[in-house]
């Protein structure tokens, strides 16, 4: 190897750890903002902004129970495993103008399959802590799991595949290729119709990929008193909290990346390192409206569904909006 | 196809339950197949209690029944004692009691209210309702000088009286309640989203409500008119027509869901702001109690001879207490029935064949207050498959009922 | 659905039961400025004649039973059964209250859990509080009491004085 590769390869590292304390702080801001946003249209004052920050050092120091009739191993994997896929995600993000860490031809299929992992995680870790009401928890986030990754797939093959069409041999499944080249300025009216159901679907898959009202099935509070995560306590908590405020980042950025990539620097004419300010800002503001309008807003004015309920809205209903999409954007392209 | 089921417990302490209560599920899947109720985790002997004091004294025991309805059973205990002894209530008390105890019906329901959204997962309104409620503590504050356990009632009278001053504000607060009816209806009818939850869910039939008894808007939500200010009106009810709110007033029909309880308690509410309405505009002058003097009313009651029962329609359903009393200090037996006491039994029609999620809406829709309701300690720790089957077979007939209306 | 007044349905009642009422007499009560009379029924039947005025109460209109209170007043158990018949308009509803005298040393009266499913939870109460035997009550568990309560201790039985004796064991 020689002195140069290793120097990347170290600075690549060294990015890599920014990145990660990066997303990890912006995913508890923006947790705290919510919340406070929340608190203030349901006319509360709400916790302070740092509360997730508080809520965290909190749980990190208390004490971490594993049940008797858990499988330890199992039992304190799934919050890593949750939290390092989280994670790996973030590194392939282009925030702004600045490229991602790692670019590859598929990585929005890549970042597809990654978003399951912690699902599946929470799902074993849940069966493995042998409580009745954890695992009544993890059979509903799998089947809420099977219900929404119909439409979440249709949305990214779909804008894949538009692209493809558009400019053939482009690395179409790559963010960096995606973010050069919106939907809405590639397809005619009735494609941009269709692209705006994609957004739809996008947009309500989210809630379920975060596990928040309506769709927090899996914790339903008042239903399970916690559901998938009753067994957990201390460090591992606080890895599952950390790990789902990070995937906030991850569901708000895939939507920015994938509708709204436009950046404030080519417009105000600027260059260099200005540029970079201006356009991660731009990226985080971009971030804030996404975020107010999947999380927090749904969240404050739905109940709870059922988990029948649910599985229908998302495999029939949301699955038949994201297929229409697809049939208005093929329709759009053939005429 | 033989049903694999396993046990899931509510209870004792849950963040559905405000109170101690354990429910045994039998669930395959999601679906309950069957319930065993375990009452008993909240006794605290208050009857028993009750032994070493007198009625006077009694009355504030009454009133700490239950934070919630702590109007309704010194009003129906005040009145036990009354029929007991023979005692005249003065006509002004009569209507100051009646304002007091539909203030009450208003911040229960609405607190109710409160309390069903949050069991849906619905934030928004369980704040939203709980504002509103606000406003009737506050005014409930004014008159009383507290916003729970008010220690208004008194053996012949009320204690304190609503003045001239008092007045505007207690109209200030209907006027304040006509216009929160608006949004109420709007949040809890009308959404679309509290009707996917609680259409179809929870069903009791009219039987059923009749066979286990059931009281209040349980009992109402299901057809059965059955209102104790209606049918045998007492105070100052007597003097106003008032007909038990049933379902199919606002909707056209009565299905017995949870949803039907929602609108009985819904449409209560401004029914209790035009009773207010009534008594203010029509309240008698004169004394507010028949003794002021209280041991002069103790000698009375200790010479006095004789049973009596005192029915109150409190915001759950009925409350009923039976006082006998035997030229002695103390009475000689105190009985309360708080109405969850009988609503106990309505759950289990209710819960069968439901869904894990419908547990927390289909428990809270009776509005059960577990404190009134309950006495001492059980420990059910090893429920076994026979006794609920032998459960099953006590309440065969409304069970089949409700499986062949879901079916 | 006929509404009796209250003089007929104590008039039915005695025309039915005979000699089986021991004591019976309308209260009058009058409610409001305008002073409204009505009237409720109390009664005491035999023992064993009890179930038979249920029933006959039954064939008027499915009565509901509120509440059983019980009394251990040193000689007997008397237990007052709280009915009320002929809801659904103003003034209609009377107050049914049927009284009935058990042994003390061993209460026991026939259940009429079969006849009214409601009345369960409060037999359950007198039976594991004054330790009356309800004949064919099909739950036998207690309700309000624990699991591993005695079996011979009934806590609203006169000579139950409280947790003097546990309180003295803590101290």
């Amino acid at each position: 190897m020689s002195g140069g590769s290793i120097l990347i390869f170290i600075l690549k590292i060294f990015a890599a750890v920014t990145i990660a304390i990066l997303g990890i702080m912006a995913g508890l801001i923006y947790k705290g903002i919510d919340r406070k946003l929340a608190a203030r249209l349901q006319s509360r004052v709400g916790p302070p902004v740092r509360q997730p920050f508080l809520d965290f050092f909190k749980l990190m120091i208390k004490e971490n129970i594993v049940p008797e009739n858990a499988i330890p191993w199992i039992f304190n994997g799934a919050p890593v495993l949750a939290l390092v896929s989280t994670i790996t995600i973030l590194f392939y993000i282009p925030y702004g103008s600045i490229p991602a860490l790692f670019e590859n031809s598929g990585d929005l299929i890549l970042i597809a399959y990654l978003l399951t992992i912690p699902a599946v995680a929470l799902v074993t870790g849940g069966f493995s802590s042998g409580s009745t009401y954890a695992s009544i928890g993890a059979q509903r986030e799998m089947v809420l799991m099977i219900s929404y990754e119909l439409p979440l797939v249709t949305t990214i093959i779909v804008l894949g595949w538009r692209l493809n069409l558009a400019f053939p041999g482009l690395k179409v499944f790559s963010l960096a290729a995606l973010s050069a080249n919106p939907i809405w300025g590639i397809v005619g009216p009735l494609g941009f119709l269709g692209a705006l159901l994609l957004l739809l679907t996008l947009a309500i898959v989210t809630p379920a990929e975060l596990s928040i009202v309506p769709f927090d099935l899996p914790e339903a509070e008042t239903e399970l008193a916690g559901g998938i995560l009753v067994e957990y306590s201390g460090r591992n908590l606080a890895l599952f909290e950390l790990s789902n405020a990070v995937k906030m980042i991850v569901m708000g950025s895939l939507t920015i990346i994938l509708f709204f990539p436009y950046n404030l620097a080519p417009l105000l004419h600027l260059t260099g390192f200005l540029a970079y300010i201006v356009d991660i800002l731009f990226f985080f503001f971009k971030l804030f409206i996404v975020i107010f309008f999947e999380a927090t807003l749904i969240r404050v004015a739905l109940a709870r569904l059922k988990i029948d309920q649910a599985s229908i809205a998302y495999l029939i209903i949301l699955s038949t909006v994201g297929l229409s999409g697809l049939l208005l954007i093929a329709i759009d392209y053939i005429i | 196809m033989s049903i694999s089921t396993y046990k899931i417990p509510i209870g004792p302490i849950h963040p559905s339950l405000a109170e101690p209560m354990t429910f045994n599920f039998e669930i395959s899947g999601e679906r309950i197949q069957s319930v065993d109720l375990a009452p008993g985790d909240n006794h605290r002997g208050i009857e028993f209690m009750a032994r070493n004091r007198n009625v006077v004294q009694i009355i504030y025991l009454a009133e700490r029944i239950c934070g919630i309805c702590s109007a309704s059973h010194p009003f129906a205990f005040c009145r036990a004692v009354e029929n007991a002894a023979g005692i005249e209530v003065p006509p002004r008390a009569e209507y100051i009691r009646v304002i007091i105890a539909e203030l009450e019906r208003i911040h229960s329901h609405i607190l109710w209210a409160g309390i069903a959204a949050e069991e849906l997962g619905f934030n928004s309104v369980l704040y939203l309702s709980w504002k509103v409620r606000e406003e009737v503590l506050d005014l409930l504050e004014m008159l009383t000088g507290n916003r729970i356990n008010y220690g208004m009632y008194m053996v012949g009278g009320v204690r304190r009286d609503i003045t001239e001053e008092h007045i505007p504000q207690i109209r200030k607060t209907l006027e304040y309640y006509k216009d929160a009816y608006q949004t109420l209806e709007d949040v809890f009818l009308k959404d679309p989203s509290i009707a996917l939850r609680t259409k179809n869910v929870g069903i009791m039939t009219y039987e059923d409500a009749l066979h286990l008894a059931s009281v209040g808007p349980t009992a109402r939500a299901s057809g059965v008119k059955k209102d104790v200010r209606q049918d045998q009106p007492y105070s100052a009810y007597a003097d106003m027509d008032i007909k038990a709110i049933t379902p199919d007033i606002y909707s056209g029909e009565v299905n017995g869901d949870v949803f039907d309880r929602i609108i009985v308690r819904i449409l209560e509410v401004f029914q209790s702001v035009q009773i207010i309405e009534h008594c203010i505009d029509n309240l008698p002058d004169g004394e507010i109690l028949s003794e002021p003097k209280i041991i002069k009313l103790l000698g009375v009651l200790k010479k006095a001879k004789g049973e009596g029962v005192g029915r109150h329609e409190a915001p759950r359903g009925e409350v009923i207490h039976y006082v006998k009393l035997n030229e002695s200090e103390n009475p000689e037996v105190w009985k309360a029935r708080a109405p969850t006491y009988n609503n106990l039994m309505s759950w289990l029609p209710m819960l069968q064949r439901q869904e894990v999620a419908d547990i927390p809406i289909v428990v809270a829709s009776i509005d059960p207050c577990i404190g009134c309701m309950d006495r001492v300690t059980l420990v059910d720790s090893n429920t076994s498959k026979e006794q609920v089957l032998t459960r099953e077979e006590l309440i065969k007939l409304s069970i089949e009922k409700t499986r062949r209306i879901l079916r | 659905m006929d509404f009796l007044n209250a003089k007929d349905l104590l008039s039915f009642l005695q025309k039915n039961l005979k000699e089986n009422i021991v004591e019976s007499h309308l209260e009058t009560r009058t409610a409001g400025i305008k002073k409204e009379e009505f009237h409720n029924i109390w009664l005491e039947v035999k023992r064993e004649k009890f179930r038979d005025t249920v029933e006959l109460l039954m064939t008027l209109q499915y009565p509901h039973i509120a509440i059983i209170a019980g009394n251990d007043n040193g000689e007997t158990v008397d237990l007052v059964y709280l009915f009320s018949l002929f809801y659904g308009e103003k003034f209609k509803e009377i107050s049914i209250n049927i009284k009935v005298s058990l042994d003390r040393e061993k209460p026991s009266i026939e259940s009429i859990t079969d006849l009214i499913p409601g009345a369960q939870t409060t037999e359950r109460e007198i039976k594991e509080m004054f330790g009356v035997e309800f004949i064919g009550l099909p739950e036998m568990r207690n309700i309000f009491l624990p699991e591993d309560f005695p079996k011979d201790v009934f806590p609203f039985r006169k000579e139950q004085k409280g947790l003097d004796e546990l309180v003295q064991k803590e101290s």
